[in-house]
């Protein structure tokens, strides 16, 4: 039971971060690496703003801030610069380390005796006895789905058009009498503001910020997003938002299998060998192999 | 159409055989670490645990050799390791804690069943572990290096399951102890805090006239920053200048290393992992130059370092097998005992590499060595 609680908790918070990588990498076509920054971005803000008795709740907002202003920055050095989609994300990855660092101001700051979303007196209040248990869970959930809502509201707007029209056929854009630079940008920063947003929902889970959390965090979204979107296409009545949350759980389910059941050395190789499973069938189960994946 | 896919399929299986190859090579090489221990009991020059101690060396190869001085404690017990990263010193006082627990009759394999998972220093990894543990319901975590332990605590506070850390190097800035070294909860451990003063007295013993010593260190790793601040504080007392250089990656190591050894008179050491890993570059430049480099546990003088005042990371983990054995027993809660540093420290000296520096070990530096290496041995 606890150990699908985890799943559950872990897959949500990642999969808010997941949302993220979605936008760019399947809507925009835009592979983002800005991400492996702005995830902990988003952790490096919360655990500055939570240490000098900031609500966390707010801090949930200003994380998501952060994430959109270095989802912006990227956005400028691929549209105004010119550089190409992977440097500029790589460039602003870079970057953040130091920002990060000196957001935090050192590279592990634990939170143990602070408030978090998880844990403050009104929700310890609402949360009580045996549901104590499943108040991270619960928060999580709603959360995520808070954003995939909003997500999918954004999406229908003139704006989130304009966006998935960016991504497929940016001529359609251009043709638009829109600014497709414009667009991009707009994209990325939303995108970003998701990830440090999950960024921050993990610090606060965790308890504690490491400049290292943000490593790899661009596999495990993509990971969430090939899964969730290739697996679950036949589910056409599931959003493909809903789609990726589900896909972040199953990644962190190979995991914890892969954790449970075998050495600690095979770890990675266990986990990679799930995920190649999980893609073989998903290829199985579509009737066509898409030419550009 | 099949073609493509047997393509994706084949590039895929290539880059998980790829992953897998590493991963054995990872397992081999820790294995190699501790031939004595784990083929024969005999004690072996080469090996420092079997020298030291046989009989504890002994635990490593069988747990049935082992005589715990109390007996076997009735009952089963189950525990859960959850380590940062495979690391030959995390690796050290993961053996350290088992012998530990074994001397206080917690046998494995008897009435002791240990999950051990790693976590490949992915932090998202680290997270999920000692969660699998509280939803097993273990007897106890037990969590080694800092983050580890900042994920245990987390995921066990509100369950009841007890942590006991090792290789924390600052429990009270990671808030896992409180200011006098008492737990903020039913946590508590081992620091594996390094013997600065000693280092240091031991560095101007070997070095009279040595002005700088130059320390590299990752900027993302806070045990190395805290180690800093010590060495800051005390190298004025024994006339040194201190010179840092901050790398982010193992990449930049050579570089800095460069910058560095123009700079110094000697190169200090600390248990930076990163640093850690790229040591036998570092060796490689400053050996050309003749500048000596000091290492802070037995490891590091084995691969090239010229001497260590340092703690040895299987004796922490014995202490730490020792606390968590109180808490199994139930004498004591966790939230009861104190945090722990050990006190002394152990002196390894290379000889092989004096020789190649032109430096004169003096004999009073060489009798209280606990172990002198003769030869370098290749970094695996």
């Amino acid at each position: 039971m606890g150990i699908i609680l985890g799943v559950l908790e872990q897959g949500l918070i990642f999969g808010i971060m997941a949302l993220g990588v979605y936008i760019t990498y399947k809507i925009l076509d835009f592979p983002d690496l800005t991400v492996d920054g702005s995830f902990p971005l988003g952790a490096a803000m919360s655990a500055l703003l939570i240490t000098h008795g900031v609500n966390p709740y707010l801090t949930l907002l200003i994380s998501f801030a952060a994430g959109v202003l270095a989802g912006i920055c990227t956005g400028l050095i691929h549209v105004k610069l010119k550089v190409r989609d992977l440097l500029s994300g790589i460039i602003m990855m870079t970057a953040l380390y130091t920002i990060n660092m000196v957001v935090a101001g050192k590279a592990n700051v634990p939170l143990f005796s602070k408030e978090t979303i998880f844990d403050n007196s009104f929700i310890n209040n609402i949360f009580t006895g045996e549901m104590a248990n499943f108040k991270t869970l619960i928060i999580v959930l709603i959360l995520a789905l808070a954003c995939k809502f909003l997500l999918d509201a954004y999406l229908k707007t003139k704006s989130g058009f304009l966006l998935r029209a960016a991504g497929d056929n940016d001529v359609l854009v251009t043709s638009l009498a829109k600014d497709k630079g414009l667009v991009k940008i707009v994209g990325l920063a939303i995108a970003n503001g998701l990830v440090a947003l999950g960024g921050s929902v993990m610090a606060q889970q965790q308890r504690y910020f490491d400049i290292s959390m943000g490593t790899g965090t661009i596999v495990i979204g993509l990971a969430s997003v090939i899964i969730g979107i290739s697996l679950l296409r036949g589910l056409t009545f599931l959003r493909s938002t809903t789609t990726v949350l589900i896909g972040s759980i199953l990644y962190k389910a190979c995991v914890a299998i892969a954790l449970a059941k075998f050495p600690p050395t095979y770890m990675k190789l266990i986990t990679a060998v799930l995920f190649l499973i999980i893609l073989v069938i998903s290829m199985q189960l579509k009737k066509k192999v898409k030419t550009n994946d | 159409m099949k073609k493509k896919m047997l393509a994706v399929i084949l590039s895929m299986t290539m880059a998980a055989a790829l992953l897998g190859g590493c991963g054995n090579e990872q397992k081999e090489s820790s294995a190699a670490k501790e031939p004595a221990a784990t083929e024969q009991p005999a004690p072996q020059a080469d090996d420092p645990q079997a020298a030291k101690e046989p009989e504890e060396a002994g635990d490593n190869a069988s747990s049935e050799e082992n005589k715990p001085a109390s007996g076997l404690v009735e009952g089963d017990f189950t525990i859960g390791i959850s380590q940062f990263a495979q690391h030959g010193s995390l690796d050290n006082c993961r053996e350290g804690f088992l012998t530990g627990l074994a001397e206080e009759g917690f046998i494995e394999g008897e009435n002791l069943t240990v999950e051990y998972q790693n976590a490949e220093a992915d932090m998202g990894i680290v997270n999920q572990i000692p969660q699998g543990f509280v939803s097993n319901k273990v007897d106890l975590i037990c969590a080694i290096a800092t983050p580890a332990a900042q994920s245990a605590y987390n995921a066990a506070m509100n369950s009841g399951i007890p942590v006991i850390y090792t290789a924390v190097n600052d429990p009270v800035g990671a808030e896992l102890a409180k200011e006098d070294g008492m737990p903020v909860g039913e946590v508590t451990g081992t620091s594996d805090k390094l013997p600065v003063d000693a280092q240091l007295k031991m560095i101007r013993e070997l070095l009279p006239d040595a002005k700088k010593i130059g320390i590299m260190y990752t900027t993302s790793e806070v045990n190395s920053e805290s180690t800093i601040a010590e060495y800051e504080a005390a190298v004025g007392q024994y006339g040194f200048e201190l010179v840092t250089t901050g790398i982010n990656t193992t990449a930049d190591a050579p570089l800095a290393a460069d910058n560095l050894l123009s700079k110094v008179d000697c190169l200090n050491n600390l248990t930076d992992n990163t640093v850690v890993s790229a040591l036998p570059t570092i060796l490689d430049k400053a050996n050309t130059q003749k500048i000596p480099v000091f290492g802070s546990e037995v490891e590091q003088v084995k691969i090239g370092c010229l001497a260590s005042e340092g703690i040895d990371y299987y004796q922490l983990g014995i202490k730490t097998g020792k606390m968590a054995a109180q808490v199994l027993k139930g004498e004591k809660k966790a939230s009861e005992i104190k945090m722990e540093t050990i006190t002394g420290s152990e002196l390894y000296l290379n000889t092989k590499v004096a020789d190649d520096l032109g430096i004169s070990l003096p004999d009073d530096v060489k009798s209280r060595a606990s172990e002198t290496f003769t030869e370098i041995q290749m970094a695996e």
